[in-house]
């Protein structure tokens, strides 16, 4: 009876719980390109509520993008992207997935430092890996868990010798800064104890690289983080919008609208990525002068369509 | 037509007390068994249709928004163009294939439920063609849903002018039923807001119309309930954006909040306004304006003699009328409990600041869904003329009271417009209203599991009322279109059975929705 002032938290619902609204569809990236119910979470779902096994719904699941955009749009709380990964798993691989141990000899000891994961897509853009580091104040990384990152996505397994190698050193560091965020997820089950945070976020919150936002800057948000925790990072965002002017990748209910939609065969490399329509829904009608984003996987395709200056959030000129 | 004739609650289950003398049958569709579907499929495909059989493609479809009316396609197909259509439609009329055409699946009475044969889905064709900002138009392909073209307009910084307050409505769903937003006082219902149409008739022709081209197919079309085409494009009045400064008053008794809307809605007090309720406990009159001044004037002349009270004001009144009834407390806990759920919803930072709403639909429809939506959700509707609403409301408040302990009650005018009379005609806007229609939905809460019976029940002894007093329905069709020709009468329905007739010779399209 008293129970009005409880405050309610209720736990993620599975594909049972779809109602068919339709609500995902609104903001899914790959109802965008095919405008197909069969390749959205409410198709999976309705699917699977009418008996419908994972290897019927092979191509649909393979072209989620994992962005996570339909999770805080559900109005049942149902954990799309868990309904996902959990058909992935279900499947036989896109493509074997090597997930072996490195071999390292020697155990890196972070002592107390702060560690970035920082990924391949932000690898491949060293510049911005190493002002990332700078300005976090990060100790360099041996084994930044790519591989894991991949298996996570591709609902691959991950062997204990592997993970074992993967964390062991990671537990003697202060806080743990990871640019991918499904790793960053995983690694708040594994090491619940340990601070982590996302690249984005960690970025954004310094005051000198905020300075530097203008207000006819595009600021691209990684969207699988800010989803993923979506009450607390939509009100971040919302004031760090407010705050420096700039437009932002958010659609009209705060949703953020992916860069790139890549199906997960895309991501392995079976297929060429054609991100074209996507990137250009997200610069129609927009007067900007730049383009900065927090995840550098999308700094190529934004150049491919655009003459735009695109940066990484990291490689904003410093005070 | 069925005469009244005398009831006994063996035919149907209704409640002891409804009115008597009105036979009422749930009219659920018979299943089209499927006679001919094999050859019906084959020659779709060598038309180079794309017809899909699998349980994955169909089994989204199973129901609609109302999640009672059951039905499984034999296949689908997802609309791609006019073209495409045309040529679906010519071969069902040939085969006999019953089709059914869906949006957003917002329909609560099964109207959007293929009952076997085709289920086109229109989603598949939701592109913006062109947006005149100029000429304030847009040009649209009609599957799209009307918050994916606010998404479109609202980097061109223009806004649509009136939809639906829920995100996931298509404007072809909404141009064929009416569309009702909180702005319809002003501007009328969505429909109205069409200027051009390309449509595609059951036998497979494609038009393009307009009051001025193919008058007689666009009048049809408009408001037609999908009963003589398939409205595959729409061009449609547009506006510049502007987010609305919204103010709320509440009230305790529904007759003053109703008055005080429709005195708002005459003197053109606001551009925005309605009535959400929390059971009949406490009444919302929100207000809203597209300009401060506006606001200001509404400030200066209105505001004073509304009869509603802000929100510390209503609860220092409502306060002692529950602690003198110890009997209400459960009410009042309900009513504190309902409050902490959806004031903050409504007030989120991200889509409110400065008191400015940047997007009603969003702040509306999210709120609707998380707090209102379940797997069922039953909305029987009045629609009356100004005169006779607040009987209407006041009468299926005192039902809503009987089946449920909590219910959500939703009041808003539609401005009519003289010269879309053709388009009124047999439509949820009820033949004797002038200058306004005024609808009132009752939607019960789904807090607890209600059989299908209790549901049908309560819906029929609604519907029963706009009877008595002579209104017509938002949701007349589907399960139950038993009301149909008692609310119209045999002559209108019959003649608009004609037309269909001669406009669909097979019955193929959308079949059993009205006739």
């Amino acid at each position: 009876m008293f129970d009005i002032f409880a405050k309610a938290t209720p736990a993620p619902r599975d594909y049972a719980a779809c109602s068919g609204c339709s609500l995902c569809l609104l903001v899914c990236p790959v109802w965008r390109k095919t405008r197909d119910l069969r390749y959205t979470p409410h198709g999976r779902a309705k699917a699977l509520q009418h008996g419908v096994a994972a290897a019927d719904l092979k191509d649909s699941i393979d072209s989620c993008t994992l962005c996570g955009a339909c999770v805080p749009a559900c109005p049942e709380n149902i954990d799309l992207v868990a309904m996902t990964l959990d058909l992935r798993r279900q499947l036989p691989p896109v493509r074997p997935l090597a997930i072996g141990t490195r071999g390292v000899k020697k155990i890196a000891d972070y002592s107390r430092q702060s560690v970035l994961l920082a990924g391949a897509a932000l690898r491949e853009h060293d510049a911005a890996r190493r002002a990332a580091m700078q300005l976090l104040g990060c100790a360099p990384v041996l084994d930044d868990g790519d591989d894991i990152a991949l298996a996570l996505e591709a609902g691959a397994q991950i062997s204990a010798a592997r993970q074992e190698e993967f964390l062991l050193p990671l537990r003697t560091a202060a806080q743990l800064i990871v640019a991918d965020a499904l790793l960053a997820q995983q690694l708040g089950r594994w090491l619940p104890q340990m601070q982590i945070s996302n690249l984005g976020m960690a970025l954004s919150r310094r005051a000198d690289l905020r300075r530097q936002l203008r207000n006819d800057d595009l600021y691209v948000i990684e969207p699988r983080a800010y989803h993923a925790d979506y009450e607390a990072r939509v009100r971040y965002y919302d004031d760090l919008r407010h705050a420096t002017g700039c437009a932002m990748n958010l659609d009209l209910q705060r949703i953020a609208i992916p860069a790139t939609a890549r199906s997960l065969s895309q991501r392995l490399g079976l297929k060429t990525p054609d991100d074209a329509e996507q990137t250009h829904w997200l610069l129609q009608g927009r007067k900007i002068a730049r383009i900065v984003v927090e995840d550098a996987g999308d700094i190529a395709a934004f150049r491919q369509i655009s003459t735009l200056p695109v940066v990484h959030l990291a490689e904003l000129p410093n005070d | 037509m069925n005469t009244p004739s005398s009831f006994t609650p063996s035919d149907c289950p209704v409640g002891p007390d409804s009115l008597t003398q009105i036979t009422r049958r749930q009219t659920n569709p018979t299943r089209w068994h499927g006679a001919g579907w094999t050859d019906f499929a084959g020659a779709l495909r060598a038309a180079g249709v794309d017809l899909l059989e699998s349980l994955a493609a169909c089994g989204a479809f199973a129901t609609d928004a109302g999640g009672t009316a059951y039905g499984m396609p034999h296949g689908m197909v997802i609309a791609k163009s006019a073209q495409q259509i045309s040529s679906l439609l010519k071969i069902a009329q040939r085969f006999g294939v019953p089709v059914t055409v869906r949006g957003g699946g917002l329909t609560t009475e099964g109207e959007s439920v293929a009952f076997g044969g085709v289920l086109l889905d229109m989603t598949g064709m939701s592109r913006v063609q062109t947006i005149d900002a100029g000429a304030l138009t847009v040009r649209t392909q009609t599957g799209i849903f009307w918050h994916s073209l606010a998404e479109e307009l609202r980097r061109e910084g223009l806004d649509y002018l009136s939809a639906p307050l829920n995100l996931t409505s298509t404007v072809g769903g909404s141009l064929n039923v009416g569309g009702i937003d909180v702005n319809s006082p002003r501007l009328g219902c969505s429909a109205d807001q069409a200027i051009a149409l390309q449509i595609v008739t059951p036998t497979g022709e494609i038009v393009e119309c307009s009051e001025t081209e193919n008058a007689a197919q666009f009048q049809r079309a408009i408001l037609g309930y999908g009963q003589f085409c398939v409205i595959t494009e729409a061009t449609l009045k547009i506006r510049r954006y502007t987010p609305v400064r919204m103010q709320y008053f509440y009230y305790s008794s529904l007759t003053t909040a109703v008055e005080d809307l429709q005195r708002l809605d005459r003197d053109d007090a606001s551009d925005y306004s309605g009535i959400l309720t929390i059971m009949d406990s406490a009444v919302n009159l929100l207000v809203a304006f597209d300009s401060d001044e506006r606001e200001a004037a509404f400030n200066q002349r209105w505001k004073a003699q509304l009869r509603g009270h802000g929100e510390l004001g209503f609860a220092l009144r409502a306060l002692p009328r529950y602690l003198l009834q110890p009997w209400k407390w459960p009410e009042a806990l309900y009513l504190l409990r309902r409050k902490k759920q959806l004031f903050p919803e409504f007030r989120r930072p991200e889509y409110v600041r400065d008191g400015l709403m940047q997007d009603r639909t969003v702040v509306f429809s999210r709120a609707v869904w998380k707090y209102w939506g379940s797997r069922q959700m039953v909305i029987p509707d009045l629609a009356t003329s100004a005169e006779k609403f607040v009987a209407a409301v006041t009468r299926g408040n005192a039902v809503c009271r009987k089946y449920f302990p909590h219910y959500t009650l939703y009041c808003v005018g539609i401005k009519l417009r003289d010269d879309h009379k053709p388009h009124y005609e047999l439509s949820c806007i009820p033949p004797d209203a002038e200058g306004w229609a005024y609808g009132c939905e009752f939607e019960p809460m789904m807090d607890r599991v209600y059989s299908r019976d209790h549901l049908q029940s309560f819906k029929n002894e609604i519907y029963d009322i706009g009877l008595d007093i002579g209104a017509s329905y938002y949701r007349f069709g589907g399960m139950m279109k038993g009301y149909i020709r008692r609310a119209f009468g045999d002559e209108m329905v019959d003649r608009h059975l004609a037309m269909k007739q001669q406009a669909d010779p097979a019955m193929i399209l959308n079949r059993n929705v009205v006739f």
